[in-house]
C-alpha cells in the first residue's frame, strides 16, 4: 500500500473518531451545566425536616376528601371568563412542616387551609376577593412565604406579606404594596430573572376579558401586556414584552440549557404562545416549537425518560374520547368557536407534548410528540402537571377538566361539559397510559390544581380547586415506593428558596430532574419542596444542586423516605 | 435543379404512449362537450356573482348541465370498445373531478389559509359524509365491475385494495356520523353540521386514540396519526386516482384499439 493511501486512511478514521466525539451523547447534567456561566461549586449544610408520617393503609388508589372551600357558587349564573376559574397554591407559611394551601376565589374571597396534621384543615379566609391566580413565594427575602393574587377583575396584583408572626391569617399576614406592579394580570411567574439575587415577576393579561371590563382595545392600554417586572430594592420596574396578550399561563425554564430561565408565556385562542430570551438587558422573541396549543391553557415542564431530555407540556381543549356521546356535547359549542389561520401557524387545537429534536440541551426544534406518546387528548383541560404519583421514579401526569358556562353550553343541562379528570401514567420512555384505577377520575369541573405531600408521608397528593364545587383533595394511597423530599434555602441571598434551581437526583435508573418554582400549571402555585419518587429497589447516588446564580452543590448523604433541607452556605 | 426528396415528419403519437388520453377524447362530441361547460360555466358562474346560489349548487349545476354531453361521449365508448372501456371512461372522468373537489379544498387550507370550516372545497358543503358514503361505495363497485370486465393486474388489485380501505373509512365516518346526529338529537340540537369528524386514520382519529398504536412505528409514519381530515382525504383521493390512471394506462394498452396508433383521419 502507497504510504498516501494510508495518510488518507488515517486521516479518513481521524475525522470519523473527531465526529463520533463532537456527536456523543451528553449526560443529563452535562448538557444542563451546558452554561456559559462558570459552575462555582458550594458547600451545603443538611438538616432534616419533620420526621415522615406513618404512611397510610395502602389501597392502591387515590382517596377523594373534600375541603372546606368553594368558589363559583356565590353567582346565579357562570359565563366566560368566570368559567375560567381560579387556582390553588401550597407551601409551608407558618413553618409548622405541613404544607398549607391557599385558594383563590372568583366570586369570594382568598383562602387560606391551614394544615393542621392528618390532613386536616383550618380555614382562614384573607380579605382579597374576586382573585385568579394565586403564588406563595417569599418576594421580600424575609425568609417568610409570602402570597400574591392575580385578580379576575381590572384589580393589579395584591400582596400579602407574610410577618412571620402570629397564628391565625389576619395577625401573620398583613396587604402590603407591590410598589410599581400595576398592570393586569392573570397569569404571573417568579423568577430571578436579571440574575441580580431577588425576584422577579412575569405577568400576562387576559384581552379577551379585559373587552368584558369595557377595554375595547386592551393592546392599547398600557397596563395591559405581558410584562415584567424588574425588582430594584424592593420596588418593581415594569417592562412591556408585547402589548397584546391572552396568557393563561407563564412558566420560567431554561429551554437552552444556557442556565438561563426562558419566558414562556402560553396564549389563549389564536395568539401564539411566545418565547422570550434573555439578551443583554433585554429580552428576545423566539418561535423554537413546531407546535403550540391553540387555546394553550396550562404549561409544565420535566424529564420523562431521566435521560436529561426536557418535555414541555401544554393542555388545550380536545375530546379525550371520540365517542359520539362525547362529541355531540362538544359540537355545537364547536361550531359557535371562532377559527382562524394564518400562514405558518404552529397552533394545533390539542395538547402539545414538546420534546427536542437533538436531546442535546441548545439544539434542534421543539416537535410534538403528544400523540404518539397518548396525551394529546384530555378534554376540556385546564391544568396538566406532571408529578412522581406513583413512586416509580417517572414522572406522570394528572390533569384538571370541565367547563360551565351558559353562553357556551347552554344545551347541556346546568350549562356544564361535565368531565373526567384524567390521569395518566408513564409508561417509561415518557409515553403515558391512563390509569383509570388510581380513582382520580373526579367530575367536579377542575381548574387549578397544585401536587404536594401534604400528609408527610412521602408521596404526592393532589389538590384541585374547582368551579361550582368544593375542592377536593386526593390522598395518595397507591404506596407504589418511597419518596425523597428536597427544601433549598439559601439565606445568603434576597431569592431564599432558591427558586429556579435545578436538582439533578443521580440514581442507578436516571437522573431524575426537578426545578423549584413559585409558580406552575394553570394559575397555581407550587410548593419549594421538591418531591422525588424512587422505585423500591433504586440505589440513590448523589443529589446535585445547579444554583439560580450558576453554583453547583453535591449531596451525597441521601436516604429514601428522608425530607431534607438543604441549605447553601456562602 | 436538385429534386428534393420527400422528408418524413415523424411526430410522437401521444394518444398512443398515453392511451388514457385518447379514451378520454370526446371525439365527435368535441363541440357539445365544450358547448355545455362553456354555457354551464357561464350560467353558474353568474347565478354565484349575483348570489342566487351557492357555490355548491352552482357547481351541482355545472355537472349536471354536463351529464347529456358526457352520456353522449360514453354512449360511444360502449358502442365502440365495449361497456368495460365505457366504464372505465367514466370512472377516470368521474374520478379525476372528485379530485378537482379536493385539490379545491387542499388549496383553500394550504395555500389560502382558510380555516378547516371554510374549506368546503367545490361540492362538499351539500354534505360531506353522504357525498363520500355513497361515492366510495359507487368507486368500490366500479372497480369490482371492471374486474369482472376483465381488468386484471397488479394495479387494479392495489386499486381495489386502497378503494376497499378508502370506503370502510368513509363508512365508518358516515357511521359515526349518523351516532352523532342521533345524540345531538338526543339534546335537543338541531341544525348543527357534524360533518366533518376524523376517521380511521388522521389527527383524533380511531388510530390516534388507540392503545394499540401508542409508542408504535404506527405513530411515526408520516400523517397517519397526525394529519387533518382534509389532507388525509386529499391523499386517498389522489392515490386512488393515480391507481386508476395506472389501471386504466395498462389495461388499454392491451385492448384494441388502444395499443396501436391512432388511424389518421382521410
Amino acid at each position: 500500500m502507497k504510504r498516501t493511501q494510508i495518510s488518507a486512511a488515517v486521516g479518513a478514521v481521524a475525522v470519523l473518531v473527531l465526529l463520533l466525539w463532537w456527536s456523543r451523547p451528553t449526560s443529563p447534567a452535562a448538557a444542563i451545566r451546558a452554561a456559559e456561566r462558570p459552575a462555582t461549586p458550594v458547600s451545603v449544610r443538611l438538616s432534616a425536616a419533620s420526621a415522615a408520617a406513618d404512611t397510610p393503609a395502602c389501597t392502591g388508589v387515590f382517596v377523594t376528601h373534600r375541603l372546606d372551600f368553594t368558589t363559583g357558587t356565590r353567582v346565579r349564573e357562570i359565563g366566560t371568563y368566570l368559567s375560567n376559574g381560579a387556582g390553588v397554591a401550597a407551601n409551608d407559611l407558618d413553618g409548622d412542616g405541613d404544607l398549607d394551601l391557599v385558594f383563590a376565589s372568583v366570586d369570594g374571597a382568598g383562602t387560606i387551609l391551614w394544615n393542621e396534621g392528618s390532613l386536616q384543615f383550618q380555614p382562614q379566609e384573607l380579605d382579597d376577593r374576586f382573585t385568579r391566580a394565586v403564588a406563595v413565594v417569599d418576594v421580600d427575602g424575609d425568609g417568610n412565604l409570602d402570597i400574591l393574587f392575580t385578580h379576575r377583575t381590572l384589580e393589579p396584583i395584591s400582596f400579602w406579606r407574610n410577618t412571620g408572626q402570629g397564628t391565625a391569617a389576619d395577625e401573620r399576614f398583613v396587604r402590603a404594596p407591590l410598589v410599581g406592579v400595576d398592570g393586569y394580570a392573570y397569569a404571573m411567574a417568579w423568577g430571578d430573572l436579571d440574575g441580580d439575587g431577588d425576584l422577579d415577576l412575569v405577568t400576562g393579561s387576559y384581552a379577551a376579558e379585559l373587552k368584558q371590563y369595557g377595554i375595547a382595545a386592551p393592546a392599547e392600554d398600557a397596563r395591559a401586556g405581558l410584562a415584567w417586572y424588574e425588582q430594584r430594592d424592593g420596588d418593581f420596574v415594569r417592562r412591556l414584552l408585547d402589548p397584546q396578550a391572552e396568557t393563561l399561563s407563564l412558566a420560567l425554564v431554561d429551554l437552552d440549557g444556557d442556565g438561563h430561565s426562558e419566558i414562556w408565556a402560553a396564549n389563549d385562542f389564536a395568539l401564539r404562545d411566545q418565547v422570550w430570551q434573555r439578551q443583554g438587558d433585554g429580552w428576545k422573541l423566539l418561535a423554537p416549537f413546531a407546535a403550540t396549543a391553540h387555546s394553550a391553557m396550562s404549561t409544565d415542564w420535566g424529564d420523562l425518560a431521566n435521560d436529561g431530555r426536557l418535555a414541555l407540556f401544554s393542555t388545550d381543549m380536545n375530546p379525550y374520547d371520540i365517542s359520539p356521546q362525547t362529541l355531540a356535547k362538544w359540537l355545537p359549542m364547536m361550531n359557535e368557536m371562532g377559527e382562524h389561520r394564518e400562514a405558518n401557524d404552529p397552533q394545533v387545537m390539542a395538547n402539545v407534548l414538546l420534546l427536542r429534536e437533538d436531546a442535546s440541551a441548545g439544539a434542534g426544534v421543539w416537535q410534538d410528540e403528544a400523540t404518539a406518546r397518548g396525551v394529546s387528548a384530555s378534554g376540556w383541560s385546564w391544568a396538566g402537571r406532571f408529578g412522581d404519583l406513583d413512586n416509580d421514579g417517572l414522572l406522570d401526569l394528572y390533569i384538571a377538566n370541565g367547563m360551565i358556562a351558559q353562553d357556551l353550553f347552554g344545551y347541556l343541562p346546568n350549562q356544564e361539559l361535565v368531565e373526567e379528570n384524567q390521569a395518566f401514567r408513564n409508561r417509561g420512555g415518557g409515553s403515558f397510559a391512563p390509569a383509570p384505577t388510581w380513582q382520580l377520575g373526579s367530575t367536579a369541573s377542575g381548574r387549578g390544581l397544585v401536587m404536594a405531600d401534604l400528609d408527610n408521608d412521602g408521596d404526592l397528593d393532589i389538590v384541585v380547586n374547582n368551579l361550582r364545587n368544593s375542592a377536593q383533595l386526593f390522598e395518595n394511597r397507591l404506596c407504589g415506593g418511597r419518596g425523597l423530599e428536597v427544601t433549598l434555602q439559601w439565606p445568603a441571598a434576597a431569592n431564599r428558596f432558591a427558586i429556579g434551581a435545578i436538582l439533578l437526583l443521580h440514581t442507578d435508573r436516571g437522573v431524575q430532574r426537578r426545578d423549584v418554582r413559585a409558580s406552575g400549571g394553570y394559575l397555581s402555585g407550587d410548593p419549594v419542596r421538591l418531591h422525588f419518587g424512587l422505585p423500591p429497589a433504586a440505589t440513590l447516588q448523589r443529589l446535585e444542586i445547579l444554583w439560580p446564580d450558576g453554583a453547583t452543590s453535591q449531596v451525597d448523604d441521601l436516604s429514601a423516605g428522608a425530607q431534607l433541607i438543604v441549605t447553601r452556605e456562602q | 435543379m436538385q429534386q428534393s426528396l420527400p422528408v418524413e415528419r415523424h411526430t410522437p403519437d401521444v394518444s398512443a404512449a398515453l392511451p388514457v388520453l385518447r379514451l378520454l377524447n370526446p371525439g365527435r362530441h368535441t363541440r357539445i362537450v365544450l358547448a355545455s361547460l362553456l354555457f354551464a360555466l357561464t350560467i353558474s358562474a353568474l347565478a354565484v356573482y349575483l348570489r342566487w346560489l351557492p357555490l355548491w349548487v352552482a357547481t351541482a349545476l355545472v355537472l349536471l348541465l354536463m351529464l347529456p354531453a358526457g352520456i353522449l361521449k360514453w354512449r360511444d365508448d360502449k358502442a365502440a370498445y365495449g361497456a368495460t372501456v365505457m366504464l372505465l371512461s367514466i370512472l377516470v372522468s368521474a374520478q379525476g373531478l372528485h379530485t378537482v373537489e379536493h385539490f379545491a379544498q387542499y388549496t383553500q387550507y394550504h395555500t389560502l389559509y382558510w380555516t378547516m370550516r371554510a374549506s368546503n372545497g367545490l361540492l362538499s358543503p351539500a354534505n360531506a359524509e353522504w357525498v363520500h358514503f355513497a361515492w366510495n361505495w359507487s368507486i368500490l363497485a366500479a372497480v369490482l365491475l371492471l374486474m369482472r370486465g376483465g381488468v386484471r393486474g397488479v394495479w387494479v388489485w392495489l386499486l381495489l385494495i386502497v378503494a376497499g380501505l378508502h370506503t370502510i373509512e368513509h363508512t365508518y365516518t358516515f357511521v359515526r356520523y349518523q351516532l352523532v346526529l342521533a345524540e345531538l338529537r338526543g339534546l335537543g340540537v338541531a341544525n348543527i353540521p357534524a360533518q366533518g369528524l376524523p376517521g380511521i386514520v388522521g389527527r383524533d382519529g380511531w388510530l390516534a386514540r388507540s392503545e394499540w398504536t401508542r409508542n408504535t412505528w404506527v405513530c411515526g409514519l408520516p400523517g397517519l396519526t397526525t394529519a387533518v381530515r382534509l389532507d388525509v382525504h386529499f391523499w386517498w383521493n389522489a392515490i386512488e386516482m393515480a391507481l386508476i390512471l395506472a389501471t386504466a394506462h395498462v389495461y388499454l394498452r392491451r385492448t384494441p384499439p388502444f395499443g396501436k396508433p391512432a388511424t389518421r383521419a382521410a
